[in-house]
């Protein structure tokens, strides 16, 4: 991860070397300029001094030895901590830290969430803290994510740079590079080497707003999609050719700026000449790549049959027929979440989803209850609770309307990254109802019921998504089924069918408007 | 020698001091129980008559066919205010259930804290057992869940949504399934009477 933020100034004392070392500093961005906060590694979490905190947001921070408790004021609230406890009041609302407030060397530290959870809420300007790019954002900054994936081909290589919020940027091309300006005030980007160095040797950053393309040797054209957008973020996709690649690419070298529907000048997709193609927006929706999440997993074995099949194994074995079979028999790029022996947390399962752009995530799983006679499948979707369904409100009141290449627009919502799922609540129902349909037609489960929970796996993901509960391991018959070669085909052949099922749904569903 | 002169009437003296002093000490003893004084101030007596105190909840155990949580009236201790209900309340919830009946709880769970804000979300926080015995799957664990979600806001009207802890700190699951990260609200669909 690289953060495009200039650090400059020497850090004040001695101690700030020694923390620096330790975890290295948080990046602060704010109008007034770019500072930094030091952090210190007690115990695997990530802590920041107290003291610092009071001098970076002016908190008034005070010791009551008789209450045993240290009190942070900020204007007229105040959070209230207590030494070697977790939980702090945040203007008299209870919050839980990850770690407890902790005494070294005299200072008083506490975890960098504290910033998020306690300080946030009663702070005047928004607090975005960013711990994988440690980056702490104050105030209304537009400092979006960016990160790039490459799609290599013989004739060409294709860079996608997505960028979390949208912001605008624009491509021009100078001797031997290709340099890429966002309309932003800084960015967080994450940005991997290529893959090979004949059309692109490297891409970096080389000022707060600006990324370069370091152009290869068998580099002749560029061609670049006009910024699109999908769900918060937007999309560019920029595609480096060789020479013998231009024939049908119109008109390349082209910069792209913002197009506004209609204005003077905004190109035709339908002209044969000077018109850049469209990369994903504008054809028509499908399902191309489907994320098959094997629950569990590393050393969570999940639920243990009498038989001493592992939740982990069946969900594994289950993920990978289906993986074969919609590979084989839909030609759909196809990944799972995790091979065998790790562990992977739920916030990774929905990016790894996200990250690909999945159209469809799939999390598998086998279930325990306390009465071992209970058998059959459960299918699950996520459900809201009040702050779910506000959000979800939110999303659609916030509806943005975004210009479309060639004209026309196309209307976007939305919403926190943690509760993505929101935004695909029907998807997701319309999915399962065809997943209840083909598993007891095709894999032939006498039960299947469909169920609605806040599922933490799901809540993240940013395309339709289920979890399936294919059975019971606590019950012995279940079990046998379960770890059985002709059930877990069952369940991939229903899957592949439901899959294709839903691919005609969504194909024949509401196209994008046409350009007028 | 001398002698000793006894006034007359120097009995009935006596006698009405011996009553008016075991008056004075019935009056100490029992004369708080009479008044309508908090439980704080009360004697020893008095604290233990309140402790011993009880009143009827309804605990939740998993029913029948094992796809959901039955409500049982049970007794619980009597708690003085909101939080210390609710302590009494998951005490006995988490308690081994009685013979006739199945807890969503792993065994050995204990009861760390309660702590009760005024948006009415109460958190509960458990000891590590509560993960460490846990058996898996989404259907135990929502039972595990509801349970403790279910019982205290359905005797406790003041109670919206229920956080629940692992050894003071925020979990994402109990294993693997269910967002923990948020309070959670009660949801009636899991209570099958």
């Amino acid at each position: 991860m690289i953060v495009v933020v200039v650090v400059f100034g020497p850090a004040k004392a001695g101690h700030h070397i020694w923390l620096l070392a330790q975890g290295g500093p948080f990046n602060v961005l704010s109008r007034e300029g770019r500072r930094t906060l030091p952090t210190v590694d007690v115990q695997g979490h990530q802590m920041v001094g107290l003291d610092d905190l009071a001098t970076l947001f002016q908190l008034q921070v005070r010791e009551d030895a008789a209450a045993r408790a240290i009190t942070a004021t900020y204007k007229t609230q105040t959070i209230v901590l207590t030494p070697e406890q977790s939980l702090v009041s945040s203007s008299g609302r209870l919050v839980s830290l990850p770690a407890p407030l902790t005494r070294r060397n005299n200072r008083w530290l506490v975890p960098v969430e504290f910033i998020s959870r306690a300080l946030a809420p009663i702070y005047d300007v928004p607090l975005d803290l960013r711990p994988a790019s440690r980056l702490l954002v104050v105030g209304d900054l537009r400092v979006p994510r960016v990160t790039a994936q490459y799609d290599d081909t013989p004739a060409s290589l294709r860079v996608t740079l997505d960028i979390t919020p949208r912001a605008t940027p624009t491509v021009t091309q100078e001797q031997g590079r290709l340099i890429v300006r966002f309309d932003a005030d800084a960015l967080d980007a994450s940005l991997p080497q290529p893959p090979q160095q004949q059309f692109l040797t490297g891409l970096r950053v080389v000022d707060p707003t600006t990324i370069q393309m370091d152009l290869g040797q068998r580099f002749s054209t560029f061609r670049a999609s006009p910024p699109t957008s999908s769900g918060a973020a937007a999309v560019i996709t920029i595609e480096l050719m060789g020479a013998t690649d231009t024939t049908s690419a119109g008109a390349p070298n082209t910069p792209v700026a913002p197009i506004a529907p209609g204005a003077p000048g905004a190109p035709n997709p339908s002209a044969p000449v000077g018109a850049l193609p469209v990369f994903g927006v504008g054809a028509r929706p499908s399902i191309r790549t489907i994320v098959i999440d094997p629950g569990h997993g590393g050393d969570d074995n999940g639920v243990k049959g009498q038989g001493g099949a592992l939740e982990k194994d069946v969900t594994l074995a289950v993920a990978r027929r289906v993986k074969g079979a919609i590979e084989g028999r839909l030609g759909m790029r196809v990944l799972l979440t995790r091979e065998e022996g790790n562990r992977v947390d739920g916030d990774s399962r929905a990016a790894i989803a996200n990250n690909n752009k999945a159209d469809l995530f799939i999390s598998l799983h086998a279930n325990g209850s306390p009465r071992a006679t209970l058998r059959g499948a459960l299918v699950y979707t996520l459900s809201l609770d009040r702050v779910g369904e506000d959000a979800r409100r939110q999303s659609q009141a916030d509806r943005a309307v975004l210009p479309l290449f060639g004209g026309g627009a196309r209307e976007v919502s939305l919403i926190e990254w943690e509760l993505a799922q929101a935004a695909h609540l029907d998807g997701s129902n319309a999915f399962a109802g065809i997943v209840d349909q083909r598993l007891r037609a095709t894999a032939g489960l006498p039960s299947v019921e469909l169920q609605r929970a806040p599922m933490r796996t799901l809540a993240g993901t940013n395309m339709p998504a289920l979890l399936i509960e294919m059975g019971y391991l606590s019950n012995p018959d279940d079990e046998k089924l379960l770890t059985s070669s002709e059930f877990q085909n069952g369940i991939a052949n229903a899957l592949t069918e439901a899959i294709a099922a839903f691919r005609d749904h969504v194909e024949q569903g509401p196209q994008v408007p046409p350009a007028p | 020698m001398m002698k000793i002169k006894i006034p007359r009437g120097f009995g009935l003296y006596i006698g009405l001091a011996a009553v008016l002093v075991t008056g004075l000490v019935l009056l100490m003893v029992l004369g708080p129980r009479w008044l309508t004084t908090p439980p704080e101030q009360t004697a020893p007596g008095a604290v233990e008559a309140a402790e011993a105190r009880k009143i009827r909840a309804r605990l939740f155990y998993v029913n029948e066919q094992g796809t959901g949580l039955t409500g049982v009236e049970r007794e619980v201790l009597y708690g003085e205010g909101t939080a210390e209900q609710a302590r009494r309340i998951v005490e006995a919830q988490i308690a081994p259930a009685p013979e006739t009946l199945v807890s969503a709880i792993p065994p050995d769970t204990k009861l760390r804290t309660v702590f009760f804000t005024k948006a009415g979300e109460i958190y509960v926080d458990l000891s590590a057992d509560v993960q460490i015995n846990h058996p898996g799957g989404t259907t135990n664990e929502t039972l595990t869940v509801y349970s403790l979600v279910s019982a205290l806001t359905s005797n406790l009207p003041a109670v919206t949504s229920v956080q629940i802890l692992v050894e003071g700190k925020e979990v994402d699951t109990l294993a693997g399934h269910l967002d923990l990260r948020r309070p959670i609200e009660q949801d009636l669909k899991w209570v099958t009477n």
